[in-house]
């Protein structure tokens, strides 16, 4: 699945017609899903009237060739509601929703949250968990477990740990309960998670190689595990050289495969030429800049 | 050096008498009971077998017995973590000359020295000996010092016996980047799971796997062992949910709850040492009811 960086111009205002070239490539080069603005996709940097705007790009631009899913983390909880509101208005196919930011909330709290959030709308929600970007704030096996037997519409997690027993203590707790329910992990990390009854990922580099994406989830789902080895180190390796200041890196990079996206909105940087040259260089020794389209 | 793939590498426990001693009668039988449980190969005194609790006369002691019980049947690892380096340098001495196959270390305890003092602690325990050394990487056990894949390459580049990682971070960023490099760096190089929880380990590369569960269950760690050395990962999944099942069980109570489930399974193994503390009756129940309750237990010895 693809999450789409937001394209923005000079002035880092937005860059509706360039978002909607992009949108376009992600279905036409086999994403399975789109869903936006995820962080890669600067959520934290719009406004969100721009949040809506643009979902509503998306929603029009896919026009039901593949799901849309929105991701609707705010800071404020209040500005997350309406977010969801407004994706169930304008016919998005889910929402996806983070753990609270800043105030680590205790496990009650978590549970309410999306509690409320699940019973706002009737679209399936998708659960997001990365405890190492929000200081261990986390979503446990037993918090999912609780959630499913409560909400119809609690369809999946996004877990973003990385880490096998976090991934394992909900997957099990889940697909016990709900063998449908989507197990999902963050930057294309589907080698770990398919075994364990993972289902897809978000990809982080979907924009410079999606050959290698659709190759890396065709070999993990058919259990080609040497083949898939081999994706999976080359595609990490790409994380690695996109992860610093993300995604300024990546844009970037778009740069050099002729989709440019424009600058990074502050406080994050915007890839300077030296590091784009950098990156060209190392998309060029891994093969990326030939087997990858260019242009859009 | 030829490499050493040590496949799946049961870890005992450490039987104590009261009030102190080591209780070698039982450890006799807890070795038998494991060659003949299936592992491929002991590593021990490692934390589950109470290292750090073991005096620095003992730990020499539990390594010579337990390479004189097994007698060759099977490799014998000694694991050789201390603070100090050249008290771990003469811990793996000692271990190459009592017959040891392999050596593991991980970060100092306590100390949080700069990454090239930690990368000079490893070289210098390693080139203590001509055996097999394989770093354990535990961020959760040990608070200090942490291991990068970057200090593992370059310690690849400095030392020769360096023969894999032991993992124990259970992260998928770590594994994939260290695998990525390291068999290319040093052929034969070896990533082993650190616990039970094996399957995305070996989607990623890992050939082996440390067992401390083999003594409560060791069955269901050979049936994982063995569907994810043969790389039949969707088949794995099942087993690997019953064991995570059982490793939560008990992970509250670390040692004293491995010691609890060993007595619960009929292979009584004593209590932990102080500081460690023993499980008290009602909390030892509840964990023989959880144990009940895991399906894939009926299938174990509940005997010697």
């Amino acid at each position: 699945m693809q999450s789409p960086v937001t394209p923005f111009k000079e002035d880092y205002s937005l860059d509706l017609p360039t978002f909607e070239r992009l949108l376009d490539f992600h279905v036409r080069t086999g994403a399975t899903a789109i869903s936006w603005p995820h962080h890669k996709g600067e959520s934290l940097n719009l406004t969100i009237a721009e949040r809506k705007l643009f979902a509503e790009a998306a929603v029009r631009v896919v026009n039901g060739r593949i799901p849309v899913t929105v991701h609707v983390s705010a800071l404020a909880v209040e500005d997350t509601m309406e977010l969801a509101r407004h994706a169930q208005e304008i016919g998005a196919d889910g929402i996806l929703a983070i753990t609270p930011y800043f105030c680590t909330p205790s496990i009650e709290a978590i549970h309410a949250y999306f509690v409320r959030l699940c019973r706002s709308i009737d679209l399936p929600v998708l659960s997001y968990n990365s405890p190492s970007y929000l200081a261990g704030v986390e979503i446990t096996g037993d918090l999912i477990s609780r959630l499913i037997e409560q909400l119809p519409n609690f369809a999946g997690v996004k877990e973003a740990s990385f880490n096998s027993e976090k991934f394992l203590e909900i997957s099990r707790a889940a697909l016990a309960m709900r063998p449908d329910f989507a197990m999902l992990t963050g930057v294309e990390y589907l080698l770990p998670s398919v075994p364990l009854g993972g289902v897809g990922s978000y990809s982080a580099a979907g924009s410079i190689c999606p050959n290698l994406c659709s190759r890396l989830f065709d070999a993990c789902m058919s259990g080609d595990w040497p083949l898939a080895r081999e994706l999976q180190y080359k595609i990490s390796w790409l994380w690695l050289l996109f992860r610093d200041q993300y995604p300024s890196s990546l844009k970037g990079g778009m740069v050099m495969m002729g989709r440019p996206v424009g600058p990074t909105r502050a406080p994050l940087p915007t890839a300077t030429p030296e590091r784009q040259a950098y990156i060209r260089s190392e998309l060029e020794r891994l093969g990326i800049l030939e087997s990858e389209p260019h242009g859009w | 050096m030829p490499m050493y793939q040590p496949g799946l590498v049961h870890t005992p426990v450490t039987p104590f008498t009261r009030p102190r001693g080591i209780d070698f009668d039982r450890y006799a039988k807890l070795i038998e009971f494991h060659l003949a449980a299936g592992a491929d190969a002991l590593a021990l005194p490692m934390h589950a077998g109470e290292s750090v609790s073991l005096a620095d006369g003992e730990r020499r002691a539990l390594v010579e017995f337990a390479i004189k019980q097994v007698n060759g049947r099977k490799p014998v690892i000694a694991h050789v973590s201390e603070t100090g380096t050249a008290i771990a340098m003469a811990l793996a001495r000692h271990a190459e000359e009592r017959g040891a196959t392999a050596i593991i270390a991980t970060t100092p305890y306590y100390w949080t020295p700069p990454a090239a003092m930690v990368l000079e602690h490893f070289v210098r325990i390693g080139a203590a000996v001509n055996i097999p050394f394989f770093l354990y990487n535990a961020p959760e056990e040990m608070q200090g010092a942490k291991v990068n894949a970057e200090l593992c390459l370059k310690l690849i580049a400095k030392l020769p016996n360096f023969a894999g990682v032991i993992d124990l971070s259970l992260d998928w960023q770590f594994m994939i980047e260290l695998m990525t490099d390291a068999p290319r760096l040093r052929p034969g190089f070896q990533l082993l799971a650190g616990t039970e929880l094996m399957v995305s380990a070996a989607a990623i590369g890992a050939t082996g796997m440390l067992a401390p569960l083999a003594g409560v269950a060791p069955r269901l760690v050979r049936e994982l062992y063995d569907l994810c050395r043969d790389q039949k990962l969707f088949e794995a999944r099942k087993r690997q949910e019953q064991i995570a099942a059982l490793r939560q069980a008990l992970k509250p109570g670390g040692v004293a709850s491995l010691k609890a489930a060993m007595r619960a399974m009929g292979r009584d193994c004593g209590e932990p040492r102080p500081p460690v503390l023993a499980l008290d009756a009602v909390a030892y129940q509840k964990l023989v009811g959880e144990l009940e309750s895991i399906a894939a237990l009926r299938a174990e010895a509940r005997e010697w």
